[in-house]
């Protein structure tokens, strides 16, 4: 067993998480490596009723028709609350993962089906890739954002039938061997086995203004033969589920999707193929068990290895929330209605990532498809919203940087104030040159002279909160 | 095109404040140098993401397929003239959209050419596959660097300021360049660098060390240092562009609640006062109609309103809107306009009232320096001519519509940015 070090712990949890405190980091070290993995994968187990008690005071979303109290800001307040004030990281960041895997969007599918898939998603996030695909392929709003409600016999939609290949299972081409996964006849033929999933509404007395059903419309469903990957059966969609899922390439290309976007992006050198592979392996020796698979790539010295280590672009998401909870920066979403901060929803749409409605069915694309200018400069405008974000009572809705906060990571000099605030957001490793020219900075007056620094609160207010805003604005900041 | 490394590196050196004032330096020496070739000569690329139903925007009016195809989405003849009664048709057998009537204006006035028949072999009907063919030029979609990335590389590094950009939140694949950072533009407003508001006599300093920071290098290739460059090129584009874009009015009423026309307009300010500014790109979403594609409120079929039709009255709208205020600041011979879209849509129509991933299309590509007319031809919809699937074959390479604005009208080199000589289609001349 290697050693854990605290900058191992730290990577797990910018990874299956969105980053700790230090607090966080320290007792996650304290477990080791299998230890701490185990305990982010069972979240289950983590004690989450701090969180919950906020969600009942903030959040009244019973009714989908009461639009003043559920509606898209008011449900995205209530995930992107949850990814800054849960103790399962894990659980908000797997589910926040399957959201751009089966990326669907408030933009053509109404919120209260965007809310039930949200819920589905985050209790089927570690079940058998089987179970969770087909509570996918039943979901109301999976099946009205790829049109499957109007696919019907006489003249099938393509839509889902496509999608389901080409992004949410195997990809057209195998991630591996670059063979062809499927034809154009394989998609119409799928579209049929499909034909007539649907969903019924609840009954006008149903109270639960969400119980809409999955039905098969038998009337719209074409039952004749249907042939499949060169198999000829009266598929269902149920059975086409199930082929899916046990395919070679579809074990490739959920083990290579969930590697890149925990782990590191892969290439095509037979090395990474061998890694997708071992990992494939882990999905048909466990029975597609997503569990399994998260466990061994967490858990594996790939993960931990060198390469790992700042190796992919925060998504905006990953910079709202790493930020707020890496420096312990105060959030209260507010209550009901009367003083909700809108806050969380405003800045991940400033920054182009606005949970619920990502840009098409591919979802959001990773990495350098974050870096743009106008990214670049939206991102260092959050920063400055944050660091400079004085509020004269911390407990009132919304979101703050309090003095008190910043006064205890100021250290007695520039230079271990400099290094105390590299270390809790990331931690991140900067030259030398880097890190003196931040310290110049915290000692420079108003002229640009260099005139020392001392930790007094008039400095901090300018100077430290200067400081945030800069190293948020370091290239370093950008990867986790 | 953005400040690169180098050029930055030589003209910050022995300079404290860059960021305040080089921007005017950089603006002098882009108009001492003339950048070679395509002086004066713009381009605005408008791409329409989804794939755009072809077959409802050139209409084959007298084909008796087109109407066996589809039922309820096919226009009938009645119903092809624009809400002022004038006629959409265009020759004796295709007709635009009716809700394209200020495209049809321009149409007559012999502004627009359009292509038919525009696709490629083999074609995929993947969107994110297709997109990437048209975006890299590549018929395997492989490949990071776009055919106009490409371009820029070759022709607009050297010129200084901002001459090449996005309108909008992300950079298409068109424009990833090896060479050159090509900014995009969200909202002029927020394009810049901002400090807490409660310290403004700390701003220099920020902005100082900043500058230093992101004056390091990376290691080349790696996501770093990508990063710091466009960091840098962003805060450093940021201070020139608020600059100039303030200088901007215009007689020209944008439509409202149309983004197209918002991103035009924002083109359209940058063409007005970054006289470097040579290549703007803008996108449109939502044409993927698999549904709906038409109204049926009523319970009949409307195709003269829903999904398709909002979509092509804004792009026609925005276009128009877009090419008076060139008109108007005395550049509209200097721009031209091409639109594309990764493919049309299936001939006949499903039972959602929407249309499948289809391939060949109809580009459009307009302005002053345009031959206008039709291009190309239009694919046969009978049975036998179509494929597997039910899709048209395509009669013209996109690529040569690549080609031919690249030689006739960016005077760039086609061959060596597409890797192969291609036809000239002649609607530049």
């Amino acid at each position: 067993m290697a050693d854990f070090t605290y900058d191992d712990a730290a990577h797990l949890l910018r990874r299956a998480g969105f980053g700790g405190s230090p607090q966080e980091i320290e007792e996650t070290t304290a477990l080791g490596r299998d230890g701490a993995v185990d305990r982010l994968i069972n979240f289950a187990q983590i004690d989450n009723g701090a969180l919950e008690a906020v969600i009942r005071a903030s959040f009244d979303l019973s009714n989908p028709d009461d639009i003043t109290r559920f509606n898209r800001e008011e449900i995205q307040r209530w995930w992107l609350t949850r990814m800054v004030l849960t103790k399962r990281q894990f659980e908000e960041k797997l589910t926040l993962f399957w959201h751009n895997h089966f990326a669907t969007a408030a933009s053509k599918v109404d919120e209260r089906f965007m809310f039930v898939q949200n819920q589905t998603l985050r209790i089927h996030a570690l079940d058998r890739f089987d179970a969770l695909l087909l509570k996918i392929a039943r979901d109301p709003a999976m099946l009205i954002w790829l049109d499957g409600i109007t696919n019907v016999r006489s003249n099938p939609n393509e839509n889902w039938a496509r999608e389901l290949q080409e992004l949410f299972s195997m990809g057209i081409t195998d991630v591996v061997t670059g063979e062809q996964n499927y034809t154009e006849g394989d998609v119409k033929e799928i579209a049929r086995a499909f034909t007539g999933w649907t969903i019924s509404p609840p009954a006008r007395t149903d109270p639960n203004r969400f119980n809409f059903q999955f039905v098969v419309d038998p009337n719209q469903h074409d039952s004749a033969l249907k042939t499949v990957y060169g198999q000829t059966a009266n598929f269902s969609g149920e059975d086409i589920v199930a082929l899916i899922s046990a395919r070679r390439s579809t074990a490739r290309f959920i083990a290579r999707k969930f590697f890149e976007f925990f782990a590191y992006p892969l290439s095509a050198s037979s090395t990474d193929r061998a890694t997708i592979e071992k990992f494939a392996d882990v999905y048909v020796a466990s029975d597609h068990s997503i569990k399994a698979l998260a466990r061994a790539i967490f858990t594996s010295d790939e993960f931990f290895s060198a390469r790992a280590r700042f190796a992919l672009v925060k998504s905006p998401i990953e910079v709202v929330v790493g930020s707020i909870r890496m420096l312990g920066a105060s959030y209260n979403p507010g209550s009901i209605q009367r003083d909700a901060s809108s806050i969380l929803p405003a800045v991940c749409a400033f920054l182009n990532q606005e949970p619920f409605n990502p840009p098409d069915v591919a979802g959001w694309r990773p990495n350098l498809a974050w870096i743009n200018t106008a990214t670049m400069l939206n991102r260092f405008t959050f920063a400055d919203l944050l660091a400079s974000s004085r509020s004269p009572d911390p407990t009132a809705p919304g979101l703050s940087l309090t003095h008190e906060q910043l006064k205890r990571l100021t250290k007695g000099n520039a230079k271990k104030t400099v290094n105390s605030f590299l270390s809790v957001l990331g931690p991140l490793e900067v030259d030398s040159s880097t890190v003196k020219k931040l310290r110049e900075y915290l000692q420079k007056d108003a002229t640009g002279r260099i005139v020392g620094f001392s930790p007094d609160d008039p400095t901090i207010d300018k100077k430290v909160r200067g400081l945030v805003h800069l190293i948020m604005c370091l290239t370093e900041f950008q990867v986790c | 095109m953005a400040i690169t490394r180098r050029q930055f590196i030589k003209q910050s050196a022995g300079v404290a404040s860059v960021g305040m004032f080089l921007p005017r330096v950089w603006l002098g020496e882009s108009q001492a140098q003339t950048p070679m070739g395509a002086a004066n000569r713009k381009m605005v690329v408008i791409q329409l993401i989804g794939g755009n139903d072809g077959l409802n925007t050139v209409i084959p009016y007298t084909n008796s397929r087109y109407y066996s195809l589809r039922p309820s989405l096919a226009f009938k003849q009645s119903e092809l003239k624009d809400d002022m009664d004038r006629s959409m048709l265009i020759s004796s057998d295709l007709a635009l959209n009716p809700a394209m009537k200020e495209i049809k204006e321009l149409y007559d006035e012999g502004k627009v050419a359009i292509i038919n028949g525009v696709g490629y072999s083999q074609p995929s009907l993947s969107h994110f596959l297709s997109m990437d063919v048209w975006h890299t030029a590549n018929l395997a979609g492989a490949g990071g660097i776009g055919w106009l990335g490409k371009y820029a590389d070759a022709a607009l590094i050297e010129k200084d300021g901002i001459s090449a950009a996005s309108i909008g939140g992300s950079l298409p694949k068109s424009l990833f360049a090896s060479k050159s950072v090509i900014p995009s533009i969200q909202d002029f407003s927020l394009y810049n660098f901002i400090t807490d508001p409660g310290h403004p006599e700390d701003y220099q300093n920020q902005l100082d060390a900043f500058t230093a920071a992101s004056s390091r290098s990376f290691e080349p290739g790696a996501f770093r240092s990508a990063i710091n460059m466009t960091a840098m090129d962003a805060v450093q584009g940021a201070q020139q562009l608020q600059a100039a874009v303030a200088s901007y009015s215009s007689r020209v009423a944008y439509p409202e609640n149309n983004p197209l026309a918002a991103a035009l307009k924002m083109a359209a300010q940058i063409l007005i006062t970054m006289p470097e500014a040579a290549l703007l790109y803008v996108m449109l979403g939502s044409f993927d109609t698999h549904s709906d594609q038409i109204d049926h409120r009523s319970g009949q079929p409307n195709r003269l309103a829903g999904q398709h039709s909002s979509l092509i009255k804004w792009l026609s709208q925005a276009v128009k809107a877009f090419y008076e205020d060139l008109n108007q600041h005395g550049l509209a011979d200097d721009v031209l306009i091409m639109e594309w879209s990764e493919f049309g849509r299936r001939p006949e129509e499903n039972a959602s009232l929407g249309t499948d991933h289809g391939t060949a299309n109809s580009m459009f590509v307009i302005g002053n320096p345009v031959r206008g007319g039709l291009y190309g031809e239009a694919p046969s919809l009978n049975a036998l001519d179509l494929d597997s699937a039910g899709n048209v074959k395509f009669t013209v390479d996109f690529r040569s519509v690549y080609a031919t604005i690249l030689d006739r009208w960016l005077q760039g080199d086609s061959q060596s940015i597409l890797g192969e000589k291609f036809e000239n289609i002649g609607f530049l001349g």
